[in-house]
């Protein structure tokens, strides 16, 4: 007999169990946040893992606090996901400031992938959601987003569009996982850069992904 | 892996003198508790929480052929490719196959605790794959060839100095240091070329979805992302338990997951696969399987009594609440799972007879039970193994010797008959009065000796409370009134 046929028969041949009803929950205080008070319990929450959070009006003030960042963190070559990640014309910006940029459109396969994702100093992502409960980024993975740019590098640069701010993260489970057959390979959340506290028990950023975190709110046009 | 539960008492007594684990139970028990709670605080109302967890978990062990197959064909829907395996060497092999067809020379892992029980990693290196774990603590255990300290931090306990040193020996620091950082960031740089050659990844599975067919990883140091990002092939191994109905419950899992195990509110990472990579995609694998271990689990849901050991979600909430494991650390459990989650569940993947120190060393006091977001009763099932361990010594023809025997049934009788219990206390009080040095009963010479090779029984003080009661109420203390 199969594995399979085996362990599941063996356990279907136990006597049934008695139906359960699920006691009722109070709903998450999350819920009742306000936009703006979404922004700043994201904020918060972020910064306790020290992520930065930055809000930009505009795309044009998106780039300008990008070509900041890559200033002060001494950016010579990053990766993209595309060249333009919510409009803001990365080619541009990568010209203005000397730095290399790397996109999907550049790279033809798993190999090249990976031979930049471990070398960039930055990977720049699109993220569909931001979760203010815990400061949480959710990034679904496609043919547009490649799994190893936010995870390779050592600084993540998430750009999330205000629109994708939820509460909590069912907010994001929902949109993701409602359509059967439009699930994504991989969705993840993000909370911060990678960490440990394994000797010793000193805690410390960067052990296998990024070393900082970094987010930047399109705010809309609004 | 190789069980040594039969060390128990001898490891126990070597780690209670043991200078740093000692310092690392003082403060790491309590302060996993501490951080606990607050995680626990920031729920609307956490008892309802608890429950909510609690009555998920008790749904899954209901419903757990069900869940499964429901996984299982959403899964293979989505691409992925299921593979059951009846126990540990037919796991090893179905991954040792799938390394070999792909000619693999090593593969990178998540920290798994069902490869740690079934030895995956000493199975594949003896057959000349090479396994790397890759979470810190994991990477330091399987240099020195210990088991976990600790579920959250299986090397939390081990002095730099001993980390340098096998570092320094394998190659992975070239100059010595005792700064965890330095040692930290040495392991980075060390796997990220594994993780950039990679061409076969093995993880864990926290949580497998029946609804969708996704399986969840959940970590800090993003290990596991590289793991399942980097290579063309990624095996997902998980025991039958993990399976949980909805997206929606694995939500409040991963919530109730993370502040009981790290009293995080979330980890850096939760990663969601659901199948291989779609067309068009350039990373993530091309194909997935995911193994689905059983390992004695179906027996163990079969039995009605033991069932519910499998509700338990792996977050060492047990160890750090338990009186036992911190006064003696994760070693003397002597298998994958330590304190209380290993009282109750190596009994039955090891044997009622190999584990007998197991599930003696316990107070029954009930701490594990109530802080287990799963809702496992751990005293009651530590009564059913010493209950099963009674019945199979007479099966043997090795039935307790008579005397003891016979305390025993005297006990038993006492404790339910009051008049009965307070007319024996009378009789024995000069007996064991005799028998005690400093207020404490360290041995009695007849029956019983093997109880008190690791316990002291307080000596019966002069009266009992019902002699103190009954005097008091005949002559009342008077009690100063201030009006």
């Amino acid at each position: 007999m199969h594995a399979r046929e085996e362990i599941l028969g063996r356990m279907k041949s136990a006597q049934p169990g008695k139906a359960l009803i699920r006691p009722s929950t109070q709903p998450l205080s999350e819920l009742s946040l306000s936009r703006e008070q979404m922004i700043q319990r994201f904020t918060a929450e972020l910064s306790t893992q020290t992520g930065v959070v930055h809000q930009a009006s505009t795309r044009e003030e998106a780039v300008k606090i990008l070509t900041e960042i890559a200033a002060a963190e001494g950016l010579r070559s990053v990766i993209a996901t595309g060249y333009n990640i919510y409009g803001m014309g990365l080619r541009a910006f990568g010209e203005a400031n000397h730095i290399t940029v790397n996109t999907l459109d550049d790279l033809p396969d798993r190999e090249a992938l990976r031979e930049i994702a471990f070398t960039a100093d930055a990977g720049i992502t699109f993220a569909d959601f931001a979760i203010a409960e815990t400061g949480t980024v959710g990034i679904i993975f496609n043919r547009h987003q490649p799994r190893l740019a936010s995870i390779a590098p050592p600084v993540h640069i998430a750009i999330i569009p205000i629109e994708g701010l939820y509460p909590v993260y069912e907010g994001a489970i929902e949109k993701v996982f409602s359509n059967a057959d439009d699930i994504p390979s991989q969705f993840s959340f993000i909370t911060g850069p990678s960490a440990t506290g394994d000797i010793q028990a000193v805690q410390f950023k960067g052990m296998h992904g990024p070393l900082k975190m970094i987010v930047i709110f399109i705010m809309g046009q609004g | 892996m190789e069980a040594h539960t039969d060390r128990f008492k001898e490891t126990a007594r070597r780690e209670l003198k043991n200078e740093m684990s000692q310092i690392f139970l003082s403060l790491l028990p309590p302060g996993f508790t501490i951080l606990r709670q607050i995680g626990m605080s920031s729920f609307p109302d956490p008892v309802s929480a608890v429950d909510q967890a609690r009555a998920i978990r008790a749904e899954v062990i209901e419903r757990m052929p069900e869940l499964l197959e429901e996984f299982e064909k959403n899964a293979v829907s989505k691409g992925a490719t299921v593979l059951w395996a009846r126990d540990a060497g037919e796991a090893n092999n179905i991954i040792l196959e799938i390394a070999r067809k792909r000619s693999v020379t090593y593969v990178t892992k998540g920290k798994s605790m069902i490869t740690e029980e079934i030895g995956l990693n000493e199975h594949l290196i003896k057959e000349g794959v090479d396994a790397f774990e890759t979470d810190l603590g994991e990477v330091i255990t399987q240099q020195l060839s210990l088991p976990p300290f600790h579920i959250v931090g299986p090397a939390i306990n081990v002095p730099p100095e001993e980390i340098s040193a096998v570092f320094l020996k394998k190659g992975i620091i070239k100059e010595p240091t005792t700064n965890p950082i330095e040692l930290g960031k040495a392991v980075r740089v060390y796997l990220r070329e594994k993780f950039r050659h990679l061409d076969m990844g093995i993880v864990g599975v926290n949580m497998a979805v029946a609804a969708t067919g996704t399986i969840i990883n959940v970590e800090n140091e993003g290990n596991i992302r590289m793991t399942k990002s980097s290579p063309r092939t990624l095996v997902a191994v998980m025991s039958l338990e993990k399976v949980v109905p909805t997206m929606a419950d694995a939500m409040h899992m991963v919530r109730i997951l993370c502040r009981n195990c790290t009293g995080q509110k979330i980890s850096s990472y939760v990663s969601m696969d659901t199948g291989p990579k779609k067309p068009g995609e350039i990373d993530g694998p091309e194909e997935l399987f995911i193994v689905i271990v059983d390992n004695g689990r179906s027996e163990i849901f079969r039995d009605s009594k033991t069932r519910e050991v499998l509700k338990c979600i792996r977050c060492g909430g047990c160890l750090n609440t338990c009186p036992v494991y911190s006064k003696i650390g994760g070693y003397p459990y002597g298998f994958a799972y330590s304190g209380p989650m290993g009282q109750v569940l190596n009994p039955l993947l090891l044997g009622i007879k190999e584990t007998s120190d197991l599930y003696h060393a316990c107070t029954l006091c009930g701490a594990c039970k109530e802080i287990c977001p799963a809702g496992v009763d751990h005293p009651s099932l530590l009564l059913i193994y010493r209950a099963r361990e009674v019945s199979l010594k007479g099966k043997d023809g090795k039935a307790l010797p008579f005397i003891e025997k016979t305390i025993a049934t005297f006990v038993s009788l006492g404790m339910s008959r009051a008049w009965l219990w307070n007319l024996g206390a009378k009789i024995m009080r000069p007996v064991l009065h005799r028998l005690s040095h400093d207020g404490y009963i360290r041995n009695i010479p007849f029956g019983v000796q093997g109880w008190f090779t690791c316990r002291d029984l307080p000596a019966m003080p002069a009266k009992t409370f019902h002699e103190i009661w009954t005097e008091r109420k005949h002559s009342p203390v008077t009690t100063s009134r201030k009006t």
